[in-house]
């Protein structure tokens, strides 16, 4: 049924928890999972959650976006969405969700990872 | 803090930088390259769909059926036509002559072409950054990645170095050199959505600026039109506009009216088929959004229009395979457009005209400066269709050459240890105050101020109104925000209120150019001044740093062969006459 122009388009709004890993090599011995609480609606990626929660919620909070394309052509926001490698940038969010850092690459801090350049040269 | 020092420092990852070091290197200079963002995947040169342009004769030295007819002198003339001729000609000569070897080259270095018309390949952005990155590996140049240059050192008006931060680590390393290329690009994120990534907040321009440059055309920013606004993971995304020239569709207002009927059908055929789209869509959609008519996430709704659907998606599948674009699934859009309903777009920031001065050299009138691709003032003058891919390559093959040439000559002073102390003070200071304001706040309210009262139609009122909330934002706002975590690894907070500092400086420059430009020109549109004045205003507004406001002045555009126009006449018919003085070549461009 076409959207009828000039109104809101009906988008379920609910509120999910996510549940992000967080490390600081800094200070931290070890990491430990925060989990917050976000309203969603129809379309947000993970990207867009974590830029919620960093804006209204924990400013402290690390992820990969100070250079992030969001439109899944660098690739360098590749982490671990309820535990399967997913680009935060294209992954939409529909319900909870457990965010965690790339494996095997050392953690800069929270999702951060050392991942090197993602180019194919 | 670490020392790194080199002969030629390239500031920026996108493919102006590439090619600037590999011009640095052929002048046997050493070259380190500082990307902001990740290698080759950095700026919004591997985002770009993309086209590399060429004239046709140039095209056909490269293998490509080309263009028989066409000619430098075409092109140039084209080129000047579409900037409405507030281009500097010197510059467009140059890149109309260096094209087919940046072609040919890049080509070279293992760039595929996915189809070609007369006058471009079609490749990816991705394409044309891997090409670069390979050969600047094998030339030797030394890559950083996740760095940010925030401030420049000179001394006595040259260059001696910079400063910059690691954005992983939170460390700062002083860079020493002789000659410094910028290539930093434009600043998209100063405003939403974008087509560009989120690293681009104009710190070359801005540093340049602090440092003594001159900028220039800081009024002119060209909007990619139809891209989706709406829902949050299509945003910015370029795959409506792509759409719009592979395929078709139109534009509906919330009354689902189409608006575009009520301009002149040449002017929008001509738009429909060519990237004078950019100027042309960006700015009526602007118009009915302004005028009440908008959809309720601030755009208009792209539709396939009349046709059959089957015939619409027989289309699309040539540019998107089973709906999958770049990075992304399309298919709930797909579903969208054969229920009928329309996708939300508006314009875009895509790609900035204004910026860093530059002589033929890419040399800025700061010694041992130069500047590459967006960051510098474009040659495109008022308007860009024809491909900033192929400008970012031939002016950073000629800044690296420069910079090279200048450094094997060139007696440079080691960066003054109090200057760097100052410096670094000032980058520290988010970090070390107590409390404060977080920078997302004073961003997001950036975002949305620049959307609307600098986007592709602007007002004196606006102007005005914008420029109070700036001067505010800079000086009282700016030095009270503070970051949450004082950690130095990964501090976005911290880096965000670095990039702040230069956001409302370049855009609050733009604002002024905007105000003082009393005329409409390419995607300058003053809704107050809606027409071209040939006689008054075919100059460069130039801006320097001044005491404690910035210098405005005007300069005459620099006219080589192509006499411009003179008289004062409404801005749609000299888009309409700038169209229609197209030469007789085929293609896009």
């Amino acid at each position: 049924m076409p959207a009828e122009p000039g109104k809101e388009a009906p988008s379920v709004e609910k509120t999910v928890k996510i549940r992000v890993s967080r490390f600081d090599p800094a200070t931290d011995e070890a990491s430990r999972y925060d989990t917050y609480k976000v309203p969603v609606v129809h379309g947000m990626s993970v990207m867009d959650v974590l830029d919620y929660i960093y804006e209204n919620l924990d400013g402290t909070l690390a992820y990969y976006d100070h250079a992030a394309c969001n439109q899944g052509i660098c690739k360098r926001c590749l982490i671990q969405i309820n535990g399967e490698t997913g680009l935060m940038c294209q992954t939409r969010v529909t319900g909870d969700v457990t965010l965690d850092p790339l494996p095997r690459f050392d953690v800069v801090k929270d999702l951060v990872t050392a991942k090197g350049g993602t180019s194919d040269a | 803090m670490r020392t790194i020092q080199t002969d030629v420092l390239v500031v920026g990852g996108g493919g102006a930088g590439f090619r600037a070091a590999i011009g640095a290197r052929e002048k046997d200079a050493s070259a380190v390259l500082v990307s902001k963002g990740p290698l080759a995947r950095s700026g919004a040169s591997p985002m770009a769909g993309a086209d590399l342009t060429c004239h046709g004769l140039g095209m056909r030295r490269a293998g490509f059926f080309g263009e028989p007819r066409d000619s430098e002198e075409k092109f140039f003339s084209d080129i000047v036509h579409q900037g409405c001729f507030l281009n500097d000609q010197r510059l467009v000569e140059i890149y109309v002559h260096d094209g087919p070897d940046r072609l040919l080259e890049t080509l070279a270095w293992g760039c595929k072409p996915r189809f070609c018309d007369e006058r471009a390949i079609f490749t990816s952005g991705t394409g044309i950054m891997d090409a670069h990155l390979r050969e600047a590996k094998r030339l030797g140049v030394e890559l950083l990645e996740d760095v940010a240059v925030l401030e420049l050192t000179t001394d006595d008006g040259a260059v001696t170095g910079a400063i910059g931060l690691d954005i992983r680590s939170g460390e700062l390393l002083a860079f020493e050199c002789k000659a410094a290329v910028l290539a930093t690009g434009g600043w998209h994120k100063g405003y939403t959505p974008v087509t560009g990534s989120k690293e681009l907040t104009g710190d070359g321009v801005a540093m340049a600026y602090r440092a003594g440059a001159e900028l220039g055309n800081m009024e002119f920013v060209t909007f990619a039109c139809n891209i989706p606004v709406w829902p949050p993971v299509w945003r910015g995304s370029i795959i409506t506009y792509v759409m719009g020239i592979m395929c078709g569709g139109t534009l509906e207002n919330a009354d689902r009216e189409r608006f575009l009927e009520k301009y002149d059908p040449e002017t929008v055929a001509i738009a429909q088929r060519t990237e004078w789209n950019k100027s042309f869509f960006s700015n009526v959609a602007a118009q009915e959004i302004r005028a009440g008519k908008g959809s309720p996430h601030g755009g208009v709704y792209y539709v396939v229009g009349d046709e059959p659907w089957e015939a619409f998606e027989a289309r699309a599948m040539s540019s998107y395979p089973g709906w999958q674009f770049k990075g992304g699934d399309f298919s709930e859009m797909a579903q969208m457009f054969r229920d009928g309903e329309g996708v939300e777009v508006a314009g875009a920031a895509e790609y900035f005209e204004g910026g860093v001065c530059i002589d033929e050299e890419c040399a800025t009138n700061i010694l041992g400066l130069y500047a590459a691709g967006e960051c510098a003032i474009s040659l495109f003058g008022a308007n860009r269709v024809a491909a900033a891919t192929m400008e970012m390559l031939v002016t950073g093959a000629i800044a690296g050459r420069a910079a090279g040439d200048y450094a094997g000559k060139a007696s440079v002073p080691a960066p003054d240890s109090k200057q760097v102390a100052t410096l670094v003070e000032k980058i520290e200071a988010p970090l070390k105050r107590g409390s404060g304001e977080p920078p997302s706040r004073l961003r997001a309210k950036l975002q949305k101020d620049s959307q609307e009262k600098l986007g592709p139609v602007r007002v004196e009122a606006e102007l005005t109104g914008f420029l109070g909330f700036l001067a505010e934002a800079q000086s009282a706002q700016l030095p009270e925000l503070a970051v949450q975590s004082k950690s130095r690894c990964y501090n976005k907070e911290w880096i965000e209120c670095l990039e702040l500092e230069n956001l409302l400086q370049v855009i609050e420059l733009s604002a002024r150019a905007a105000l003082e430009r009393t005329e409409s020109r390419g995607v300058h549109y003053r809704e107050d001044f809606p027409d071209v004045d040939n006689d008054g205003w075919l100059k460069e507004i130039i801006l320097t740093a001044g005491e404690s406001e910035p210098c405005v002045a005007h300069r005459e555009v620099k006219v080589t062969s192509l006499k411009p126009p003179t008289g004062v006449i409404p801005h749609f018919e000299m888009v309409k006459e700038m169209m229609l003085a197209h030469s007789d070549v085929g293609g896009h461009h």
